[in-house]
């Protein structure tokens, strides 16, 4: 029998997905260590969570503070430390949110009690050592000198000015005067604050033994911050559009969005199929029209983000810099056209299809499971959010999404930020 | 240890099958043995280009994405300069519809004059959005003539210039198909966790009765052997002076090419290698400097970049550059160096392998190199090295008439 090309082998529908919940374990009140044990494999993984996000101290300080972590304590130089990290094999980066910092480490099983030792020793003891901050300055302020060529990062810097508008520590941002007259103390005085009285959450990926998690508390437990920190309970937006020049730019960089809810809200879960639909995958109307049909744009997304309290919705592209208003009038025409028309049948199921897969993909092994619970996690929901989201996914209409469209969606709600 | 079968199509299609059924999905891996150094002078970018027409419909199927993303799955592809890699990643259940889609497409294209259209613009844009509109971003474009004068790797996998993109025609655009997308001139790698008892006959339902290709042969310039200093300073406006050393380096088949890999980690891998150390703690020359290869199958370069401290000129710099590599051929490095270098890569290559894609991608390019098993095989070939290898290698190539220089100065 010769095979028939044209037609489409059969599909199945992804009915339900396995979530795993990690091992929790108290270390106070307030902070818990998350333990995903069954690893196929030697890697492992620490994350230590702080409230040490950019919303916190004098602006850039969070920052800064992040990056001194591993530079040397009162007797071994930032050098010495690496050196005993990588000499174990181990991995480490970290980094900032608004909200929250972190620092990773990543090794083999074999050689975590030892790397999370030098790891502990080296915070613990973190001395700011005077060379090594004007270093981590001066390296910062150059990058800083390089972003303000780019025009993405021009960009991003006034979608955040305008996105979060009505709080003052969310919206500021860096200028070079941020980089001047920063001591020693100040960053002294964040860092006993936010990090050794401020450890938020652990999290370990690692096929060990379950006194190992004993030996992680202890370890790192003194740091665990007494009661959880307080969050802006909301924010609003500054509408408009506002166009940042770069005379040299050959492409223009366009951030819109604007402040929405978190996964608390009960309209959450529908909004994201409608944000898929809008422009979270390859095939979404964005894509399809702006990049398949323009050909403006390598690439444009629309996704959400949230923080504890509320969220945000974006859509993000780099088009030709001719094509600016184009592309804006082709992003305004797409989502009138959801507000205007329902979403045809066959639209719908390919984007359920394709959730659910991409669900199914998220929940594929330790490391994306444990994201896929912190998640939920960080903003007091748990796993039966997912099943419901499923749920939803296989249940949604079309009328439904026109009108979440009609309520999220309006244009004047936006704030339209270009670079270029 | 990573396991898998091998078979080959009577077409000349060469499968990997790697089973693993601890995950829900399945990828299934295309690599075709084809990238920016097949294409010729006058017409570069075109592997690129191509393998964004893969995307646009194929002689039965009009749409790629739609039936893939119905079936839960997602796909994307990358070309370098040696090869071109599509994957597709999707419930395992559905592993036909990914298989449907991609025989069809070895089999025969059908795009339109409007997706050639397209794809063109959309490539222009990438290439000023990765090269051209970043600080910094057309560095390679600079770097890669100057390093290689002979081999197609003298220029990069986005094209020499915008022009040729411009220029692509239907005719060169369905030459490249023929001469290059055939089931000989590929690598299927089936990963994940499909039925054992079905998959060959589901591989040979779909891809068996695609017509037999000849590989095409490849008969590309070797690059002669550098015997001068290169050095090339180029003004842009950007804040900070950066500078790109390449050093010539083995191909990927050589042995030795291990040797200079671990070379180049020593150099510049972590923040307690040597340069790093040295020219950033000690002296304070640099913002930022890293060491790497770039890997390729042809030969390669090992690569020193970084980015100069403030009121830090070139000449200061580079005299402490080389006093560095002088001595770091005359220095055998320590046994705890070495155990570090080895820890490190173990590391990395156990993360690296915990991803399914990793590891068909990588099956891939083992077989590609001759053997999927190398896949298996490479950390032994890094554990045999010594500190004696890294000194000899050191003296070989860490030469100045071994070197191109691209210095980027800022204007402002």
């Amino acid at each position: 029998m010769t095979l028939n090309r044209t037609k489409a082998p059969e599909t199945q529908n992804i009915k339900s997905i396995e979530f795993v919940k990690p091992h929790v374990f108290d270390i106070n009140e307030a902070v818990k260590l998350y333990w995903m044990r069954e690893v196929p494999n030697e890697t492992a993984r620490l994350d230590l969570y702080f409230n040490a996000g950019s919303i916190r101290g004098k602006i850039g300080i969070a920052s800064f503070v992040n990056g001194l972590l591993l530079s040397g304590t009162s007797d071994k130089t930032s050098t010495e430390i690496n050196h005993q990290l990588d000499l174990l094999g181990g991995f480490h980066e970290s980094g900032i949110t608004n909200e929250g910092a972190v620092f990773s480490l990543y090794g083999l099983r074999e050689n975590f009690p030892a790397l999370i030792r030098v790891l502990k020793d080296a915070i613990a003891g973190l001395a700011f050592h005077e060379d090594e901050v004007i270093e981590l300055i001066a390296s910062r302020k150059q990058k800083y000198l390089v972003n303000l060529k780019k025009t993405s990062y021009l960009a991003q810097r006034g979608f955040q000015e305008k996105l979060f508008a009505s709080s003052e520590f969310y919206s500021r941002t860096i200028d070079e005067s941020t980089y001047e007259d920063v001591t020693p103390q100040e960053l002294k005085r964040f860092f006993q604050k936010y990090y050794l009285n401020g450890l938020t959450k652990v999290t370990l990926v690692g096929n060990f033994h379950p006194d190992f998690t004993d030996e992680v508390i202890d370890t790192f437990g003194t740091w665990a911050i007494d009661q959880s920190p307080k969050f802006e309970e909301s924010a609003s937006n500054e509408t408009g559009e506002f166009h940042i020049e770069k005379e040299d730019a050959l492409q223009t960089t366009l951030r819109v969005g604007r402040i929405m809810f978190n996964k608390n809200h009960p309209d959450f879960i529908d909004f994201q199929i409608l944000n898929t639909l809008l422009g979270d995958y390859f095939g979404s109307r964005l894509m399809t029209n702006l990049r398949e049909d323009k050909g403006y744009t390598y690439g444009i997304g629309a996704m959400t983000s949230e923080f504890h309290n509320f969220g945000y919705f974006l859509i993000a592209t780099e088009v030709g810099k001719e094509n600016r208003q184009n592309a804006l009038n082709e992003i305004k025409k797409e989502i009138d056209r959801l507000q205007n028309e329902l979403v045809p049948i066959e639209e719908l199921d390919l984007v359920r299809n394709y959730l659910l897969g991409q669900l199914l993909k998220s929940a594929d092994g330790p490391y994306s499971m444990l994201d896929l619970y912190l998640n939920v996690e960080e903003q007091n929901c748990d796993l039966t959010f997912y099943n419901e989201f499923i749920e939803r996914i296989q249940e949604i209409e079309p009328k439904r999404i026109q009108e979440l469209a009609k309520t999220y969606l309006n244009w004047k709600d936006f704030s339209i930020v270009s670079a270029g | 240890m990573i396991q898998f079968e091998k078979f080959v199509l009577k077409n000349g299609l060469t499968v990997l099958l790697h089973h693993d059924q601890s995950t829900p999905m399945v990828v299934v891996n295309t690599l075709y043995d084809v990238g920016a150094r097949d294409e010729s002078e006058e017409k570069t970018g075109f592997a690129h280009l191509f393998e964004h027409l893969m995307f646009g419909g194929s002689v039965n199927i009009p749409d790629f994405d739609g039936p893939l993303q119905n079936a839960g799955g997602e796909s994307n592809a990358f070309t370098s300069n040696d090869i071109t890699n599509y994957y597709d990643i999707l419930p395992k259940e559905n592993i036909e519809t990914a298989l449907w889609l991609e025989s069809d497409r070895m089999l025969s294209l059908a795009f339109t004059d409007k997706s050639l259209e397209i794809q063109r613009q959309v490539v222009i844009e990438e290439f000023k959005q990765r090269y051209l509109n970043q600080p910094y971003g057309d560095v390679w474009l600079q770097l890669r003539p100057l390093a290689y004068r002979v081999h197609p790797y003298k220029w990069a996998t986005i094209g020499k210039e915008l022009e040729h993109i411009e220029q692509a025609t239907m005719k060169d655009v369905r030459a490249f198909f023929e001469k290059h997308y055939g089931p000989a001139n590929a690598i299927l790698c089936i990963a994940g966790n499909f039925d054992q008892e079905k998959i060959k006959e589901q591989v040979e339902k779909y891809y068996g009765d695609i017509p037999t290709s000849l590989k095409p042969a490849r008969i590309l310039p070797k690059e002669p052997v550098q015997s001068e200093y290169r050095v090339l300073e180029i003004r842009r406006n950007v804040p900070v002076n950066a500078f790109y050393f390449a050093f010539k380096m083995q191909e990927r088949r050589d042995p030795a090419f291990y040797i200079t890999d671990v070379l180049s980690d020593a150099m510049g891998r972590e923040k307690s290698s040597l340069f790093y150390i040295r020219l950033k703690k000690e002296l304070k020359l640099v913002s930022d400097i890293s060491a790497y290869i770039t890997g390729s199958i042809d030969d390669g370069l090992l690569i020193v970049s970084g980015k100069l401290s403030e009121n830090v000129d070139f000449e200061e710099f580079e005299k402490e550059f080389w006093k560095t590599i002088e001595e770091i051929k005359a220095e055998k490095m320590s046994e705890e160096e070495m155990t570090k270098l080895l820890n490190k890569i173990r590391t990395s290559k156990e993360f690296q392998e915990q991803g399914l894609l990793n590891r068909a991608m990588n099956l891939c390019n083992f077989e590609l190199l001759g053997d999927a098993n190398g896949i298996n095989e490479e950390l032994g070939l890094y554990s045999l090295i010594t500190a004696k290898d890294i000194e000899t290698m050191a003296s070989l190539i860490l030469n100045k008439e071994n070197c191109s220089l691209l210095k980027v100065k800022s204007e402002l």
